[in-house]
Protein backbone atom coordinates (compact mmCIF):
# COMPACT_ATOMS: atom_id res chain seq x y z
CA UNK A 1 0.00 0.00 0.00
CA UNK A 2 2.92 1.92 0.92
CA UNK A 3 4.96 1.16 -2.07
CA UNK A 4 1.70 1.82 -4.28
CA UNK A 5 1.38 5.39 -2.78
CA UNK A 6 4.99 6.40 -3.17
CA UNK A 7 5.99 5.03 -7.02
CA UNK A 8 2.38 6.06 -8.29
CA UNK A 9 1.55 9.84 -6.14
CA UNK A 10 1.17 11.22 -9.46
CA UNK A 11 -1.63 9.47 -10.43
CA UNK A 12 -3.46 9.68 -6.97
CA UNK A 13 -3.06 13.90 -7.36
CA UNK A 14 -4.63 13.96 -10.64
CA UNK A 15 -7.61 11.60 -9.82
CA UNK A 16 -8.18 13.97 -6.52
CA UNK A 17 -8.23 17.09 -9.59
CA UNK A 18 -10.07 15.38 -12.05
CA UNK A 19 -12.59 15.01 -8.71
CA UNK A 20 -12.93 18.41 -7.50
CA UNK A 21 -13.75 19.74 -11.14
CA UNK A 22 -16.26 16.70 -11.68
CA UNK A 23 -17.75 17.85 -7.67
CA UNK A 24 -17.72 21.42 -8.97
CA UNK A 25 -19.73 20.54 -12.59
CA UNK A 26 -22.27 18.73 -10.72
CA UNK A 27 -23.52 20.09 -7.41
CA UNK A 28 -22.53 23.52 -8.03
CA UNK A 29 -25.65 25.74 -9.03
CA UNK A 30 -23.81 28.72 -10.84
CA UNK A 31 -22.81 28.00 -14.31
CA UNK A 32 -19.76 30.36 -14.32
CA UNK A 33 -18.49 27.89 -11.61
CA UNK A 34 -19.20 24.60 -13.66
CA UNK A 35 -16.90 26.07 -16.74
CA UNK A 36 -13.87 26.51 -13.77
CA UNK A 37 -14.73 23.13 -13.04
CA UNK A 38 -14.36 22.06 -16.79
CA UNK A 39 -10.93 23.76 -16.70
CA UNK A 40 -9.87 22.39 -13.76
CA UNK A 41 -10.72 18.92 -15.28
CA UNK A 42 -9.09 19.27 -18.51
CA UNK A 43 -5.97 20.54 -16.62
CA UNK A 44 -6.10 17.55 -14.66
CA UNK A 45 -6.01 15.20 -17.68
CA UNK A 46 -3.12 17.17 -19.66
CA UNK A 47 -0.78 17.25 -16.49
CA UNK A 48 -2.12 12.95 -16.35
CA UNK A 49 -0.46 12.90 -20.01
CA UNK A 50 2.63 15.29 -19.19
CA UNK A 51 3.52 12.84 -16.29
CA UNK A 52 3.22 9.85 -18.88
CA UNK A 53 6.23 11.59 -20.59
CA UNK A 54 9.11 11.69 -17.56
CA UNK A 55 12.01 9.77 -17.46
CA UNK A 56 14.38 9.99 -14.43
CA UNK A 57 17.27 11.43 -14.94
CA UNK A 58 16.48 12.37 -18.29
CA UNK A 59 16.79 16.32 -20.17
CA UNK A 60 14.14 18.35 -21.90
CA UNK A 61 13.06 17.20 -25.38
CA UNK A 62 15.83 19.54 -27.11
CA UNK A 63 19.19 18.07 -28.75
CA UNK A 64 21.96 18.62 -27.27
CA UNK A 65 25.31 19.93 -28.96
CA UNK A 66 27.06 16.91 -28.54
CA UNK A 67 24.71 15.05 -30.07
CA UNK A 68 24.22 16.55 -33.24
CA UNK A 69 26.21 14.95 -35.35
CA UNK A 70 26.15 11.50 -33.80
CA UNK A 71 24.07 9.16 -35.42
CA UNK A 72 23.36 6.79 -32.74
CA UNK A 73 21.62 8.86 -30.00
CA UNK A 74 20.64 7.63 -27.04
CA UNK A 75 17.25 7.71 -26.50
CA UNK A 76 16.87 7.23 -22.52
CA UNK A 77 18.58 10.59 -21.97
CA UNK A 78 16.05 12.99 -23.30
CA UNK A 79 12.18 12.90 -22.08
CA UNK A 80 9.34 12.04 -24.24
CA UNK A 81 8.33 14.30 -26.49
CA UNK A 82 5.37 12.70 -27.95
CA UNK A 83 2.80 13.90 -24.93
CA UNK A 84 3.88 17.34 -24.97
CA UNK A 85 3.27 17.58 -28.30
CA UNK A 86 -0.38 16.03 -28.14
CA UNK A 87 -0.97 18.61 -24.72
CA UNK A 88 -0.17 21.80 -26.53
CA UNK A 89 -3.21 21.26 -28.90
CA UNK A 90 -5.62 20.00 -26.20
CA UNK A 91 -4.46 23.25 -24.61
CA UNK A 92 -5.38 25.56 -27.55
CA UNK A 93 -8.55 24.08 -28.16
CA UNK A 94 -9.20 24.49 -24.23
CA UNK A 95 -9.46 27.77 -24.38
CA UNK A 96 -11.62 28.08 -27.62
CA UNK A 97 -14.16 25.81 -25.63
CA UNK A 98 -13.66 28.12 -22.79
CA UNK A 99 -14.29 31.23 -25.16
CA UNK A 100 -17.25 29.79 -26.61
CA UNK A 101 -19.12 28.39 -23.24
CA UNK A 102 -18.19 31.97 -22.17
CA UNK A 103 -20.41 33.50 -25.50
CA UNK A 104 -23.34 31.14 -24.75
CA UNK A 105 -23.13 32.51 -20.99
CA UNK A 106 -23.49 36.00 -22.15
CA UNK A 107 -26.44 35.48 -24.73
CA UNK A 108 -28.32 33.47 -21.52
CA UNK A 109 -27.79 36.71 -19.12
CA UNK A 110 -29.06 38.81 -21.49
CA UNK A 111 -32.33 36.83 -22.61
CA UNK A 112 -33.00 35.14 -18.87
CA UNK A 113 -31.03 37.80 -16.53
CA UNK A 114 -29.80 35.04 -14.10
CA UNK A 115 -26.54 32.80 -13.97
CA UNK A 116 -28.20 29.88 -11.49
CA UNK A 117 -29.13 27.05 -12.98
CA UNK A 118 -32.66 27.17 -10.71
CA UNK A 119 -33.68 29.76 -11.21
CA UNK A 120 -32.92 29.67 -15.09
CA UNK A 121 -34.97 26.63 -15.20
CA UNK A 122 -37.97 28.61 -13.82
CA UNK A 123 -38.11 31.53 -16.13
CA UNK A 124 -37.21 29.51 -19.16
CA UNK A 125 -41.05 27.59 -18.28
CA UNK B 1 -29.52 18.37 -0.12
CA UNK B 2 -30.34 14.75 -1.26
CA UNK B 3 -29.05 15.76 -4.56
CA UNK B 4 -25.98 16.55 -3.27
CA UNK B 5 -25.51 13.61 -1.15
CA UNK B 6 -26.21 11.58 -4.40
CA UNK B 7 -23.69 13.35 -6.26
CA UNK B 8 -21.00 12.73 -3.76
CA UNK B 9 -21.81 8.80 -4.01
CA UNK B 10 -21.27 8.84 -7.54
CA UNK B 11 -18.16 11.03 -7.61
CA UNK B 12 -16.85 8.51 -5.00
CA UNK B 13 -18.01 5.44 -7.04
CA UNK B 14 -15.96 7.22 -9.82
CA UNK B 15 -13.05 8.34 -8.05
CA UNK B 16 -13.09 4.24 -7.04
CA UNK B 17 -12.66 2.99 -10.34
CA UNK B 18 -9.95 5.42 -11.45
CA UNK B 19 -7.92 4.36 -8.26
CA UNK B 20 -8.78 0.69 -9.24
CA UNK B 21 -7.28 1.41 -12.85
CA UNK B 22 -4.20 3.29 -11.94
CA UNK B 23 -2.80 -0.20 -10.35
CA UNK B 24 -2.09 -1.04 -14.13
CA UNK B 25 -0.15 2.12 -15.03
CA UNK B 26 3.60 2.41 -15.18
CA UNK B 27 5.46 3.89 -11.83
CA UNK B 28 6.22 7.82 -12.30
CA UNK B 29 9.44 8.51 -14.48
CA UNK B 30 10.04 4.59 -15.10
CA UNK B 31 12.33 4.69 -18.16
CA UNK B 32 11.19 1.49 -19.07
CA UNK B 33 7.41 2.44 -19.65
CA UNK B 34 5.35 1.52 -22.88
CA UNK B 35 4.63 5.05 -23.78
CA UNK B 36 8.51 5.70 -23.86
CA UNK B 37 9.34 2.35 -25.65
CA UNK B 38 7.39 2.26 -28.60
CA UNK B 39 7.64 5.04 -31.21
CA UNK B 40 9.35 7.99 -28.87
CA UNK B 41 12.81 6.64 -29.54
CA UNK B 42 12.40 6.77 -33.33
CA UNK B 43 11.64 10.49 -33.44
CA UNK B 44 14.23 11.33 -30.97
CA UNK B 45 16.80 9.87 -33.13
CA UNK B 46 15.36 11.26 -36.18
CA UNK B 47 14.42 15.01 -35.57
CA UNK B 48 17.68 16.28 -36.64
CA UNK B 49 18.54 14.13 -39.49
CA UNK B 50 15.17 15.04 -40.72
CA UNK B 51 14.12 18.51 -39.76
CA UNK B 52 17.27 20.35 -39.19
CA UNK B 53 15.82 21.60 -35.65
CA UNK B 54 17.24 20.57 -32.03
CA UNK B 55 13.94 21.27 -30.48
CA UNK B 56 11.80 17.97 -30.41
CA UNK B 57 8.58 19.30 -29.39
CA UNK B 58 8.53 21.83 -32.53
CA UNK B 59 9.76 19.32 -35.56
CA UNK B 60 6.69 16.68 -34.40
CA UNK B 61 4.17 19.32 -34.08
CA UNK B 62 5.10 20.93 -37.39
CA UNK B 63 6.67 18.67 -39.14
CA UNK B 64 5.81 15.02 -38.51
CA UNK B 65 2.19 15.94 -37.01
CA UNK B 66 1.47 19.25 -39.74
CA UNK B 67 -2.03 17.95 -40.24
CA UNK B 68 -2.93 17.64 -36.50
CA UNK B 69 -1.71 21.29 -36.51
CA UNK B 70 -4.00 21.99 -39.02
CA UNK B 71 -7.12 20.40 -38.08
CA UNK B 72 -6.35 22.29 -34.76
CA UNK B 73 -6.25 25.74 -36.61
CA UNK B 74 -9.65 24.84 -37.89
CA UNK B 75 -11.08 24.24 -34.37
CA UNK B 76 -9.68 27.61 -33.64
CA UNK B 77 -11.37 29.09 -36.46
CA UNK B 78 -14.67 27.40 -36.19
CA UNK B 79 -14.60 28.55 -32.26
CA UNK B 80 -13.78 32.09 -33.49
CA UNK B 81 -16.34 32.25 -35.80
CA UNK B 82 -19.09 30.43 -33.77
CA UNK B 83 -18.39 33.45 -31.60
CA UNK B 84 -18.51 36.26 -33.55
CA UNK B 85 -21.61 35.13 -34.57
CA UNK B 86 -23.43 34.14 -31.42
CA UNK B 87 -21.93 37.98 -29.87
CA UNK B 88 -22.89 40.03 -33.18
CA UNK B 89 -26.08 41.17 -32.24
CA UNK B 90 -25.65 41.59 -28.70
CA UNK B 91 -26.23 45.53 -28.54
CA UNK B 92 -29.85 44.82 -30.52
CA UNK B 93 -30.85 41.99 -28.17
CA UNK B 94 -33.85 43.01 -25.48
CA UNK B 95 -32.22 43.13 -22.06
CA UNK B 96 -33.98 41.10 -19.24
CA UNK B 97 -33.68 43.42 -15.63
CA UNK C 1 12.24 15.90 -11.49
CA UNK C 2 12.70 16.78 -7.87
CA UNK C 3 10.38 15.06 -5.64
CA UNK C 4 10.03 17.87 -2.88
CA UNK C 5 9.56 20.92 -4.61
CA UNK C 6 7.03 18.68 -7.00
CA UNK C 7 5.19 17.84 -3.87
CA UNK C 8 4.87 21.59 -2.91
CA UNK C 9 3.68 22.96 -6.15
CA UNK C 10 0.71 20.08 -5.88
CA UNK C 11 -0.24 21.26 -2.89
CA UNK C 12 -0.25 24.55 -3.97
CA UNK C 13 -2.30 23.86 -6.43
CA UNK C 14 -4.47 21.98 -5.07
CA UNK C 15 -5.47 24.68 -2.75
CA UNK C 16 -6.56 27.20 -5.32
CA UNK C 17 -8.41 24.31 -7.02
CA UNK C 18 -10.42 23.98 -3.91
CA UNK C 19 -10.71 27.29 -3.00
CA UNK C 20 -11.48 28.71 -6.54
CA UNK C 21 -14.41 26.51 -6.38
CA UNK C 22 -15.42 27.65 -2.87
CA UNK C 23 -15.33 31.03 -3.19
CA UNK C 24 -18.63 33.13 -3.14
CA UNK C 25 -17.75 36.01 -5.12
CA UNK C 26 -16.86 35.23 -9.01
CA UNK C 27 -14.50 37.66 -9.51
CA UNK C 28 -11.75 36.13 -6.97
CA UNK C 29 -12.80 32.90 -8.37
CA UNK C 30 -11.91 34.12 -11.65
CA UNK C 31 -8.57 35.76 -10.21
CA UNK C 32 -7.74 32.42 -8.08
CA UNK C 33 -8.14 30.01 -11.62
CA UNK C 34 -5.29 32.61 -12.87
CA UNK C 35 -2.92 31.57 -9.98
CA UNK C 36 -4.01 27.57 -10.78
CA UNK C 37 -3.17 28.12 -14.19
CA UNK C 38 0.48 29.62 -13.17
CA UNK C 39 0.97 26.65 -10.40
CA UNK C 40 0.21 24.13 -13.06
CA UNK C 41 2.31 26.14 -15.58
CA UNK C 42 5.06 25.81 -13.01
CA UNK C 43 4.37 22.05 -12.16
CA UNK C 44 5.03 21.30 -15.84
CA UNK C 45 8.19 23.87 -16.63
CA UNK C 46 9.70 20.96 -13.47
CA UNK C 47 8.28 18.09 -15.17
CA UNK C 48 10.51 19.32 -18.18
CA UNK C 49 7.73 20.22 -20.46
CA UNK C 50 9.11 23.45 -21.13
CA UNK C 51 7.09 23.80 -24.44
CA UNK C 52 3.72 23.11 -22.62
CA UNK C 53 4.51 25.46 -20.00
CA UNK C 54 5.09 28.51 -21.69
CA UNK C 55 1.82 27.89 -23.88
CA UNK C 56 -0.02 27.23 -20.82
CA UNK C 57 1.13 30.73 -19.58
CA UNK C 58 0.67 32.94 -22.50
CA UNK C 59 -2.32 30.91 -23.79
CA UNK C 60 -4.92 29.63 -20.67
CA UNK C 61 -3.55 32.12 -17.50
CA UNK C 62 -3.38 35.12 -20.07
CA UNK C 63 -6.16 34.43 -22.79
CA UNK C 64 -8.26 32.17 -20.55
CA UNK C 65 -8.11 34.70 -17.50
CA UNK C 66 -8.79 37.77 -19.93
CA UNK C 67 -12.36 35.96 -21.39
CA UNK C 68 -13.52 35.16 -17.73
CA UNK C 69 -13.20 38.59 -16.56
CA UNK C 70 -14.85 40.04 -19.71
CA UNK C 71 -17.64 37.92 -19.01
CA UNK C 72 -18.11 38.43 -15.30
CA UNK C 73 -17.78 41.99 -16.11
CA UNK C 74 -20.68 42.00 -18.96
CA UNK C 75 -22.68 39.90 -16.52
CA UNK C 76 -22.83 39.57 -12.82
CA UNK C 77 -20.12 38.85 -9.99
CA UNK C 78 -22.53 37.71 -7.47
CA UNK C 79 -23.40 33.75 -7.46
CA UNK C 80 -24.93 32.01 -4.52
CA UNK C 81 -22.89 29.09 -3.91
Amino acid sequence: MIDFIVTKYNYLFYIVLFLIGFYAIIVKKNLVKKVIGMNIMQTSIILFYVSIGCKKDGTLPILLDSDLHSHAIDAGKYLNPLPHVLMLTAIVVMVATLGVALAVLILMYKQYGTLEEDELLKRIK
Amino acid sequence: MKFKILSLFFIVITGIILIYGVAGMPDLADPDSPASRHVSPEYIQNTYKDAHTPNMVTTILADYRGYDTLGETTVIFTAGIACILLLKNLKGRKSHD
Amino acid sequence: MITPFNFIIMIFVLICAITAITVKDLLSAVVILGAYSFFMCLLWAEMGAVDVAFTEASVSSGIGTILMVVAIIKTTRRSKD
